[in-house]
């Protein structure tokens, strides 16, 4: 694998789609972008704006008065097209590094149908709900099942997802303490294999790829121990959940599946330079950032980071999280515009 | 002195392959009158002039709308700390824009149903004034809403129909499934008669339900495989195609169906299935247990099918009235809104005060074309004080704007083509020109075929010039012509070679000697003697000619680049450019391609049919020249050093071109920095008195 990557040979196969990628990251909101669409009265406004950014005419054909939820979708199926177009000329191994992409969509999406059968909704309901990069043929069958293990037999067996799943076979029914679990146990082997496989392919992509990953699995293990506080998650079936791929690991991981309160995380984080800054930029107060937006913006920065480089495969990752994370922060102006709630209308992570 | 501008148009091919259009021009500064209106182009841009516009609130809009119509100015944003939603006029930008939302949805609808009668016959309607604005929304409101209303008739209607096609489907195709099911059931009706009876088929029978269906095509493999997984093999699947096209109502595309039956035992076993079908979006139909019940059902479900069919041809015939009706003007339509979101876009970026004022760019010699649009507007719009326009004094880059673009933007090349081809090229590229109104005004055309287009000027000079030079090598689709007679005779030839006629006859080839069988004094007058054309030797010797004639070609054109740098590096006063780039560069064409330029002349002038043996190869005295070695036979006296002198010249020039102008460039900046006291790494201290 590795002699297509590096270099002069890596333009062979990838060097139009990398090319492409970084014209599309040219289209991403830059700062000047967001001061422009904070200061938006109504969403008509925010779309005049957009129709001057790489956006364009992507809310032309919709009628008025525009909601929040059209504008999400439409901002969504752009980020599809251009994934999609990316993975149609891909050849190996891009094209199994951009599935890899789409695999943690399909987990959400997984959780999403189930929790939402859990609540007695229909899945026709649901379905549209679904995130279109994580959509598979089998999916919407979700609404006959009733055990981990059939999920396991009857749907996952036949998606990739199939080799993450072994560890939760064993969970026996479906409540909603462990889909979550289940949720994270996907999560945690598809981290750890996306490390490995990109591992595998050496060069810069590991380079990149596996620092991006690690936070990722950090930034879980993190989140995960803060969120069980309080829960009847017990702290060995806690341990388990956490991605053995990122910097914590092993240390880190021991010790946080010991804590038992924010202070004791945080504790934990003070070992690790980055992350104890992040921690000591976040605070509660009004004000202040969350340490979830902080961790986004560490987020940002790697992906940002990654394009510094050339002839790797990071770029294509990083692209598309920067590009969810503008998604999130178009909505979140627009929730705000839409509400006239502007107070927090700041709230946002910039890229550029 | 007058401005003049020849143009010569030099076509060359290289090989057989390649063409090359050579698009020459001379240009002589224009150092006294400035108003030589008709003197054509040079390759500056046309002088610009910085105008300053005040307009009357009342009028603005109008004059607006003349200037966009002759299309001259360039006009420059004035309010770039605004942003684009807190402009003044963006609420009539938004209505355009919604206008533009109906009239998309129309026409893509008149294009789905009545393409045919979409008619663009290049109409150009004038701007519409503010108050027509009003009558168009209204217009388009209708016309939307009517066809809207019409659409989801036609839909519901069309999903009944679909819904109603697929039962009948069911109805019928289950037929032979339940018929297949009924002879496993009870195997054999004589073997009951004679009162032997299989108590397991009766204790099972009653007891298998089923769900009828219909799925899409592509989904049943995967459909089949979820069911057997989901219920562990204990359904039981029969499935047939459906032969007859479905038109799915929303998307309007023919999709492919299956119908199904599954078996099943138990309800908790249906309610499983039901949710696999629903998960597959499997349309499932309720289905009678009974044969004579089924055919009931499907002599009903005929009859409704036919009542619908009849309400939705009076529906689509409704549709297509409101269609056809703006299919006629929807171009008309587009264009208007078009301008009228095009002035309301100019007046954003205009100053509001108490009059509107507005900066822009235009030709300088259009002045006067811009005054006449001024007054037009003005009195278009009944106000009676006149725009004002001024000139202004700037220091801002101009705009470059070239006039006869229409000859210059595409330029592309194409195609090999001698005098034959070239015809074909030359008329169509005719016939595009002549039929240029009808094109221009047809939008949406292939991107192929706009290139094409752009290029019609192009292709009906390459056509004319490859008609030109089919004629010199006298060439029409590989064949040669022989109008003026053949030069050659063999005449000679069989006195002095003591041929006859009958030898011709009887050789399979002959041998032409020049020196015998060609008469000098009367050549073929216009190109190629044909008799080449027949020789075995054609090859090599059009190969000899044309890449000769290609080489020198070549070089002129290449020369001509480097003048035109020179004319670029003297407008800018660029001496440095001057002294490191176009020199050496002039010096190092010549001393190596013009050589070889010189010698392919010297070489046609010196060698006739009688010496013709002892002629030396340029391509090989080139090499020679490169590698040092003396020649078997000098072109002229004292080849020798003259090559090794326009060797050494060539040589220098490398240097020369590459490392003088980044050093004399470095030594500036060092200059400059020491002058201005201003070290490399520290920010610039002001000066102080």
């Amino acid at each position: 694998m590795g002699s297509g990557m590096s270099g002069p040979t890596f333009n062979i196969d990838n060097g139009y789609l990398e090319g492409l990628v970084r014209g599309f990251k040219n289209g991403i909101l830059t700062k000047n972008d967001y001061l422009n669409l904070v200061q938006c009265e109504t969403l008509e406004d925010l779309k005049v704006h957009l129709q001057s950014t790489d956006y364009g005419t992507f809310l032309a054909n919709e009628p008025g008065p525009l909601a929040v939820s059209v504008i999400d979708d439409k901002l969504r199926n752009k980020l599809v097209l251009e994934f999609q177009h990316l993975r149609n000329h891909s050849v190996e191994p891009l094209s199994t590094f951009l599935d890899y992409i789409t695999y943690s969509y399909m987990i959400d999406n997984i959780v999403l149908l189930i929790t939402g059968t859990l609540h007695q909704r229909s899945i026709s309901e649901l379905a549209p709900k679904c995130h279109p990069l994580g959509k598979f043929e089998q999916m919407e069958a979700i609404g006959a099942i009733s055990t981990p293990a059939e999920l396991y037999n009857t749907i996952i067996v036949d998606t990739p997802l199939a080799a993450f799943f072994l560890d939760c076979i064993f969970v026996q029914d479906l409540d909603e303490m462990n889909i979550e679990i289940i949720r994270n146990t996907l999560y945690k082997n598809y981290l750890e294999d996306f490390h490995a496989f990109c591992s595998g392919l050496g060069g810069i992509t590991a380079d990149v790829m596996c620092e991006i990953l690690a936070f990722e699995a950090d930034r879980r293990a993190i989140i995960i121990t803060i969120n069980s506080f309080g829960t009847e998650l017990t702290k060995d079936d806690r341990a388990k959940l956490f991605p053995r791929c990122g910097r914590l690991h092993p240390e880190g991981l021991a010790a946080l599946a010991r804590a038992v309160d924010y202070d004791q995380v945080r504790a934990v984080a003070d070992y690790y330079a980055e992350y104890k800054v992040l921690f000591e930029g976040a605070g509660n107060n009004p004000g202040d950032k969350t340490l979830e937006d902080k961790l986004f913006e560490h987020e940002v920065k790697l992906n940002v980071n990654s394009f510094l480089q050339q002839f790797h495969f990071g770029i294509f990752y990083s692209y598309v999280k920067l590009k969810e994370q503008e998604v999130r922060n178009v909505i979140w102006i627009s929730e705000c515009v839409a509400q006239r709630h502007r107070t927090k209308i700041d709230n946002y992570i910039p890229i550029y | 002195m007058q401005l003049c501008v020849v143009r010569l148009l030099l076509l060359h091919v290289l090989g057989t392959v390649d063409q090359f259009l050579i698009f020459f021009t001379r240009s002589a500064r224009d150092t006294g009158m400035a108003n030589n209106r008709n003197c054509g182009i040079s390759f500056r841009s046309e002088k610009m002039s910085r105008i300053q516009l005040f307009l009357q609130h009342d009028a603005a809009y109008a004059c607006i709308a003349e200037f966009g119509e002759i299309g001259l100015i360039e006009f420059s944003d004035l309010n770039l700390s605004v942003n684009e939603f807190q402009r003044k006029y963006i609420n009539e930008v938004r209505r355009c824009d919604e206008m533009e939302r109906k009239l998309r949805y129309v026409e893509k609808e008149a294009q789905k149903c009545i393409p045919e009668e979409i008619r663009d016959m290049g109409e150009d309607p004038e701007t519409p004034m503010p108050s027509e604005m009003f009558d168009l929304e209204l217009q388009f409101e209708r016309l939307d809403d009517e066809l809207r209303e019409a659409n989801s008739n036609k839909e519901t209607l069309s999903k009944n129909k679909l819904e109603l096609m697929e039962l009948l489907q069911i109805l019928r195709e289950t037929q032979g499934f339940f018929a297949d099911a009924e002879i496993a059931l009870n195997p054999a009706p004589q073997g009951s008669e004679e009162g032997h009876t299989d108590p397991g088929v009766d204790a099972l029978s009653p007891k298998f339900g089923f769900i009828t269906g219909v799925i899409s095509r592509e989904r049943l493999a995967s459909f089949e495989r979820m069911l057997w997984r989901a219920c562990r093999g204990n359904v039981f699947l029969r499935q047939a195609a459906i032969d007859l096209p479905l038109v799915d109502p929303v998307s309007g595309e023919v999709v492919d169906k299956c119908v199904f039956v599954i078996f099943f035992q138990g309800e908790q076993l249906r309610t499983k299935v039901k949710k696999i079908c629903e998960g597959y979006k499997a349309t499932m139909y309720p289905c009678p247990d009974s044969q004579s019940e089924r055919k009931d059902m499907a002599a009903g479900v005929l009859t409704r099918i036919e009542d619908i069919q009849t309400v939705l041809s009076q529906t689509e015939e409704h549709q297509r009235r409101i269609l056809s009706g703006a299919a006629r003007n929807i171009r008309v339509w587009f264009a208007k809104v078009r301008k009228i979101k095009a002035v309301y876009h100019v007046l954003n970026l205009c100053n509001i005060q108490k009059a509107i004022v507005a900066e822009g760019w235009c030709p300088s010699n259009d002045i006067d074309l811009v005054h006449g649009a001024a007054r037009r507007g003005t009195e278009r719009s009944g106000t009676d004080i006149p725009a004002i326009i001024n000139t202004m004094e700037t220091t801002k880059t101009p705009p470059t704007y070239h006039k006869t673009n229409k000859f210059t933007y595409a330029f592309q090349a194409i195609v090999d083509a001698y005098f034959g081809h070239g015809l074909i090229m030359f008329l169509f590229a005719l016939w595009m020109i002549l039929n240029e109104k009808r094109f221009n005004a047809e939008k949406g055309a292939s991107e192929i075929w706009l290139t094409i287009y752009g290029g019609r000027y192009i292709i009906l000079l390459m056509g004319l010039f490859s008609i030109y030079t089919g004629f010199l090598y006298n060439d029409a689709f590989s064949k040669s012509v022989n109008i003026f007679g053949s030069s050659w005779s063999l005449e000679n030839t069989f006195t002095d070679m003591n041929v006859t006629a009958n030898t011709i006859l009887t050789t399979p080839t002959i041998q032409l000697n020049p020196i015998y069988t060609y008469t000098p004094n009367s050549p073929y007058p216009l190109g190629v003697d044909p008799v080449w054309n027949l020789s075995k030797n054609k090859i090599s010797f059009m190969n000899s000619y044309k890449m000769k004639l290609s080489v020198i070609l070549g070089v002129a054109q290449m020369m001509f680049g480097v003048f035109l740098s020179l004319a670029n590096h003297s407008y800018f006063n660029n001496k440095i450019n001057i002294l490191a780039e176009f020199i050496p560069q002039v010096i190092f064409l010549t001393s190596i391609m013009g050589y070889l330029c010189v010698m392919i002349v010297i070489k046609w002038i010196k060698f006739d049919a009688s010496v013709s043996a002892v002629a030396p190869s340029l391509l090989i005295t080139l090499i020679d020249m490169f590698l040092l070695k003396a020649h078997p036979h000098d072109l002229y006296a004292g080849q020798w050093y003259v090559e090794k002198i326009l060797l050494v010249v060539a040589v220098l020039c490398i240097p020369w071109m590459l490392l003088l102008k980044p050093l004399v460039i470095r030594a500036q900046h060092r200059r400059s920095r020491l002058v201005r006291g201003i070290s490399l790494r520290s920010v610039p201290i002001p000066l102080r008195f």
